[in-house]
């Protein structure tokens, strides 16, 4: 306890003590034994002034016991120790250390007495999601104002808005300038020479370009640099050198991290409503309704997002996004940390946004991003070693086969296809088909029946050997390696 | 499923809300109430009965006091301004400022707002309040027992006290407000604001300047209270303290906004 001695003095029985010169000291006579302080502890007794201001006391400490006991009874779980261990802490432990120490160590604060316990609901289209349509135009003005003005103090180094787009657009081949294409034509994104170094690891000279209404999915392994682009997209990091252009406004721009956090003592409603008074205020509460419902959380959206699982919060994540209706959804892995059944309905969730809205997102998971990317981009080692479509990525990079089923002896016909010129393999595979690999998908799938027919075999089917983006992937940076 | 959740109701949320449920919905405010008037009410008990208290552990040895004052009654719990109290502020403060701490709640925030100034003046403003109401609330818990027990103080002192001590907690919620654009950890910014706190006294050494500092706050209760000085006396330090605040809050602000997450 803080007690401060000023101006005390020690007597020792036996002992005469010199006292200072000039001292200032009082002499205290001897205690006599009847002072409140004895009494209280020789007889048990108190004096009426002490005994009353002792009871405010006592009552703060009852007070605190009492609030922790009832917290501790509505509470569906606690942390570090069964509930029976800390009501005896809260009762035992010396008042209130024992009650401290709960509200800080044991109590739970994702618990929720009045949350609503109902599972999170599935995904549904966005077909269901397009309430506050038109809300974007009254919240656009000041709050994209005010992000461009901050940015414009520091924070958004090497970032152009719409009115400074075409820096360093050139520098992609074959497209001409931006400033030049009709404004629904023109990227929605692009970058040049985008370059943030740490040390021999980072992003190099990434010349990004994002189609407007898009699916881009961005592929790498591990320390690629996808997280280092969406990050200077996203404008929480800087680059070193280049440049980067936003055709929209800030305010339209939506960014959803692989790890979502969010402070646990706020329901899912309340988060998803922050946002929207953060980047739509103009938007009622029905734009959180159905953002909570877009992405299957309509029924927690009374649970406080303590408890929530990281697919769970992941889907917060989204809601968060989507409630400000944005024009451009940065996703950051957005089902990394989502059951197979969940995957499936994100994925559709954001496939569906093509062509009215445009979704970056990042994954390692490469069948996902061939399942809804439009466009692709591979980066290994900081470089974008590819972009473009995905079909296109496919095509190129992976020589189209087939596994021909014939009736009868395979051998003629494999030895009349190896000997044309656009086949790069043709042999037998088991006692009625033929593995064709040609130079071209257009040569194969003309020249194949030819051949067949030439020989005078009878084609049971011809089926074209899947060529997916996990293999061009690996053709690319195998060729590159 | 969202006319499930259209049904619910729950009050807008904004910046000023979050800061508020924080308060509300987690033990920071029922601690701070709490700690001080724990102490605003101990403290007067304490110097009122500390001979008799010491008496019974000195092993032969009798300390004396002088009689217990009004003055030093109350004086006891206005050194927590420098104590305890003040560690309690810190690290609640600590909590609300180190959103960076946490890589997805810093992106929720900071690619929403529109200014780091909105991020900030909130979590001040709320957090700073807090602080002061809940050292009010044992300063007039400490008035009363003090009232009780030994006499009533000087109610113009007391209040000059007062005012004192929350301009200074305010002080020292905004230096916690810049330490946490020094450190990204709850731990390391309650450790440099401390120590940002509690070293200034040092330089009150110098006796030109021990007017001026903020700290000059932290003493000013007790010679209020035993009349040594009046208010005017105090107002060079109160001057400097809210420029401090002031520009500590304006680094933060700045400072967050070229901080990479």
């Amino acid at each position: 306890m803080l007690l401060t001695f000023s101006y005390l003095r020690l007597e020792c029985p036996g002992a005469a003590l010199a006292e200072p010169k000039g001292s200032s000291w009082v002499k205290v006579p001897p205690m006599p034994n009847d002072l409140p302080a004895a009494v209280a502890i020789g007889s048990g007794k108190l004096p009426p002034n002490l005994a009353l201001a002792l009871v405010p006391l006592l009552v703060l400490i009852v007070a605190l016991d009492v609030y922790c006991l009832v917290d501790l009874a509505r509470a569906k779980s606690v942390r570090n120790v069964p509930k029976w261990v800390w009501a005896i802490v809260i009762l035992f432990v010396s008042a209130p250390i024992g009650a401290l120490v709960y509200l800080f160590v044991g109590r739970d604060r994702g618990h929720d007495a009045t949350h609503d316990p109902a599972p999170a609901g599935a995904i549904i289209g966005p077909g269901g999601g397009e309430a506050g349509t038109g809300r974007e135009a009254g919240a656009d003005g000041d709050a994209g104002a005010g992000r461009e003005a901050d940015a414009a103090g520091g924070a958004g180094d090497g970032v152009n808005t719409d009115a400074e787009a075409g820096l360093g657009v050139g520098r992609a081949a074959g497209r001409p300038p931006v400033d030049q294409m009709p404004p629904d034509c023109r990227p929605i994104v692009t970058t040049s020479g985008l370059t943030r170094d740490y040390g021999g690891a980072g992003l190099f000279d990434v010349d990004l370009v994002v189609p407007r209404g898009s699916i881009y999915g961005l592929v790498g392994p591990n320390g690629a640099g996808k997280t280092t682009l969406l990050s200077l997209l996203s404008e929480t990091r800087r680059p070193d050198r280049g440049t980067i252009s936003m055709h929209i406004g800030r305010n339209q721009i939506a960014v959803c991290p692989d790890v979502p956090e969010f402070d646990g003592w706020l329901t899912a409603a309340e988060v998803t409503d922050l946002a929207r008074s953060l980047v739509a205020p103009s938007a009622g509460k029905q734009a959180v309704a159905t953002a909570l419902a877009t992405a299957g959380l309509a029924g927690s959206a009374g649970r406080r997002v303590g408890g929530f699982s990281r697919g769970m919060l992941q889907r917060l994540g989204l809601a968060c996004a989507l409630v400000g209706e944005p024009e451009l959804l940065i996703l950051d892995e957005p089902t990394s940390a989502l059951d197979p059944a969940g995957r499936a309905e994100m994925l559709s969730l954001v496939a569906a946004m093509r062509g009215h809205r445009t979704v970056i997102f990042s994954s390692h998971i490469l069948a996902d991003v061939q399942r809804i990317a439009d466009h692709v981009g591979i980066l290994r080692d900081g470089r974008l070693l590819y972009q473009g479509a995905t079909k296109d990525l496919i095509d190129t990079y992976l020589e189209p086969s087939w596994l021909v089923r014939i009736a009868g002896d395979p051998e003629p016909v494999a030895a009349a296809l190896a000997g044309e010129p656009w086949t790069t393999r043709a042999e037998p595979a088991g006692a009625d088909a033929i593995r064709v690999d040609a130079t071209s998908l257009e040569a194969g799938e003309r020249g194949i029946p030819a051949v067949i027919a030439g020989c005078g075999a009878r084609q049971v089917s011809c089926e074209p050997v899947a060529a997916d983006l996990e293999s061009a992937f690996l053709a690319l940076t195998g060729a590159h390696s | 499923m969202a006319t499930a959740t259209s049904s619910m109701t729950w009050q807008s949320m904004n910046l000023w809300r979050l800061e508020w449920l924080r308060l509300k919905r987690t033990p920071r405010a029922l601690t701070m109430a709490a700690v001080f008037v724990f102490f605003g009410l101990l403290q007067p008990i304490l110097t009122k009965y500390q001979s008799q208290l010491l008496s019974h552990v000195g092993n032969g040895v009798r300390i004396s006091f002088p009689p217990a004052t009004p003055a030093a009654g109350v004086s006891g719990y206005f050194r927590e301004l420098a104590g305890t109290g003040l560690i309690v502020v810190v690290v609640i403060a600590a909590g609300a400022f180190t959103f960076d701490a946490h890589h997805g709640l810093a992106i929720f925030l900071r690619t929403r707002v529109t200014g780091f100034w909105r991020l900030i003046v909130p979590r001040y403003t709320v957090n700073a309040g807090a602080a002061g109401l809940a050292f009010v609330l044992g300063a007039l818990a400490a008035w009363f027992e003090t009232s009780l027990l030994i006499g009533a103080p000087a109610a113009g002192a007391m209040l000059a006290a007062m005012l004192c001590g929350v301009v200074y907690l305010g002080y020292a919620v905004a230096v916690t407000a810049f330490a946490a654009t020094l450190a990204r950890g709850t731990l390391a910014t309650v450790g440099i604001a401390l120590a940002g706190l509690f070293a200034l006294p040092i330089a009150g050494v110098y006796r030109p300047i021990a007017d001026w500092l903020p700290s000059a706050l932290t003493s000013a209760p007790a010679a209020l209270l035993g009349g040594t000085h009046h208010l005017p006396h105090y107002l060079p330090a109160f001057a400097v303290t809210v420029a401090v605040g002031g520009a500590a809050l304006a680094a933060a602000v700045l400072r967050l906004r070229v901080r990479e997450i």
